[in-house]
């Protein structure tokens, strides 16, 4: 633990705020440490891969005795002085040549450690006399191998490969920046019992061209490999406990998106909305417009004018019957001049 | 290079393989858990990169299709700031990331109340509602702050007449212009506060 002073001022306070838990964490800061025994091929490997990580680096000139499997206090240590999360310590012993030790911290305190020896065919990025990556850009990443999903050793890789080289989150990509893919592979299937196979790291550049059967929107893909390149052989293992690993993958409850009622987001990211109305009254319902139609000529509410003209139509009705019941001619009416009587009225 | 580019051009863009692969877009990433050949991996043999490539070309590919069909934004912005040119970005909208990696510090805590407010909280004492800083005076017929310059805390210290006590609160605050005693009162509220925000400082660290 290291000693903390009050800060006296501003930049000292937002320094040290810097060091603070966040809910939305930074991108993890990688620290390249030179063991006691290194070698030059050690040097470059690290150099390369620190190539891979910029701007997210630091890394250590000078050579450190550290035995992260015996004692890890000095990577605690590096780890809390440096604020870096991820470290990657070069050893070379008769026993364990080439040997890369990748450090996890959680807090300060070790999470997990693996240690990657390189196998003889390596080839640095110098060898490589091509168009090498753009700093800063993240990468793709392809895990060829079932055991990177089954194998907790193989998991344990694919995880800290992930977490090491995968740069800022974002939501937002730019297409032209999709430039370099990390390709890790397991050198075989294997079944349990059999050693471990390697692992196989690559890097290569992405080549696009256009393709008839793709149209316009999906290009024809082609790879062209940068470096640098190492084949992996697994050594020593240290996994976190299950209480630390639970602690590590806990996710803020504050970021969690709240489950709004009647608001639903699609596949396609936009939001749909469920409005809920009364019964519809279809006594107001808008039909086509007509004079005959208009409110006026309502027959519900019944004026003056309206009601005389029906009283009249229904006395005229009356007076036709009347006239029409005298239009029966009967036999006593005979006598009688019917015409006149008919013209009089 | 017209003639390479032509070549490409009749490949297939799309990959069949027996077990589909998954991806974590959020992370641009791809895992393929089909079987792999030991002998095609081998060091002795002389195709072996050739092979490791052909296989991450097929899954970069798979990836790109699936990229290339989410949502797209396109923005205009300027490319390169010296030039003072602006270029047309299209951005992807990628989806969260959904492989679990772990995180680089714990949670933050959150912070632990003051002695005020436990206090609070046991005597269940809500925060006064906010009615802003000016009140109206009547007597001057105007709006004047609670408090500061003119405020009407400070009614007092400028009445031509006060009011005194029959009793003093302590022995010899008779002989004290009351006025000069009201602000005494108002200063020594103001160095017990910050008193307690100190010790409430100390206790939260």
């Amino acid at each position: 633990m290291i000693r903390t002073v009050k800060p006296k001022n501003a930049r000292a306070k937002r320094a040290l705020d810097k060091k603070e838990p966040k809910l939305v964490e930074n991108t993890k800061q990688a620290l390249f440490v030179t063991g006691k025994s290194s070698t030059k091929v050690l040097h470059d490997a690290m150099v390369d891969l620190s190539a891979l990580k910029k701007p997210d680096i630091k890394r250590f000139n000078k050579k450190n005795e550290v035995r992260p499997f015996e004692d890890a206090e000095p990577l605690e240590f590096f780890s809390e002085k440096n604020d870096t999360s991820l470290m990657v310590l070069g050893t070379s012993s008769k026993k364990r040549k080439n040997n890369l030790t990748f450090v996890r911290t959680f807090g300060y305190k070790i999470y997990d450690m693996i240690e990657l020896q390189i196998a003889d065919n390596y080839k640095f990025l110098s060898d490589f006399k091509k168009q090498t990556f753009a700093v800063g850009l993240k990468p793709m990443f392809s895990f060829q191998g079932s055991a990177f999903d089954t194998h907790p050793v193989y998991k344990h890789v694919k995880s800290l490969f992930l977490d090491f080289f995968r740069g800022t989150t974002t939501d937002l990509h730019d297409v032209a920046g999709l430039q370099h893919v990390i390709s890790l592979t397991i050198q075989g299937d294997f079944e349990d019992g059999e050693s471990l196979p390697n692992v196989l790291f690559r890097v290569y550049k992405l080549k696009t061209y256009k393709s008839e059967q793709g149209g316009r929107k999906l290009p024809r893909v082609e790879l062209e490999e940068v470096g640098p390149r190492f084949d992996f052989k697994i050594g020593r293992i240290h996994s976190p406990s299950p209480e630390l690993e639970k602690e590590a993958l806990k996710r803020p409850k504050q970021l969690e998106v709240k489950t709004v009622k009647n608001i639903q987001l699609d596949s396609m990211g936009d939001k749909i909305g469920t409005i809920h109305m009364n019964k519809q009254d279809l006594g107001k319902l808008q039909t086509r417009k007509m004079k005959g139609l208009k409110s006026r000529f309502d027959q519900t509410s019944v004026d003056s004018d309206t009601e005389n003209y029906l009283n009249d139509e229904e006395q005229e009705l009356q007076g036709a019957e009347e006239s029409y019941g005298e239009d029966f001619v009967t036999a006593n009416d005979i006598d009688v001049e019917p015409p006149a009587k008919r013209m009089k009225k | 290079m017209s003639s390479f580019a032509e070549e490409k051009k009749n490949l297939p863009v799309t990959v069949e393989k027996p077990i589909p692969v998954t991806y974590d877009l959020g992370n641009l990433a791809v895992f393929d858990s089909n079987t792999l050949d030991r002998n095609d991996l081998d060091s002795s043999n002389a195709q072996r990169e050739e092979n490791i490539k052909k296989i991450s070309r097929d899954n970069v590919q798979l990836m790109i299709n699936q990229i290339l069909s989410l949502p797209i934004k396109s923005t205009t912005e300027s490319a390169n700031g010296t030039s003072g040119q602006s270029a047309s970005m299209t951005l992807v909208q990628l989806p969260e990331p959904t492989s679990e990696l772990p995180r680089e510090k714990p949670l933050p805590k959150p912070k632990a109340p003051s002695k005020w407010e436990q206090f609070a909280a046991k005597k269940g004492i809500k925060p006064k509602e906010r009615s802003g800083k000016m009140v109206y005076d009547e007597d001057a017929g105007q709006w004047v702050p609670k408090w500061g310059f003119n405020g009407a805390n400070k009614k007092l210290d400028k009445q031509w007449l006060v009011e005194v006590d029959d009793e003093p609160k302590k022995a010899g605050d008779d002989l004290i212009d009351p006025r000069s005693l009201s602000r005494a009162e108002r200063k020594k509220l103001i160095k017990k506060n910050e008193l307690q925000h100190k010790r409430n400082m100390k206790g939260a660290n």
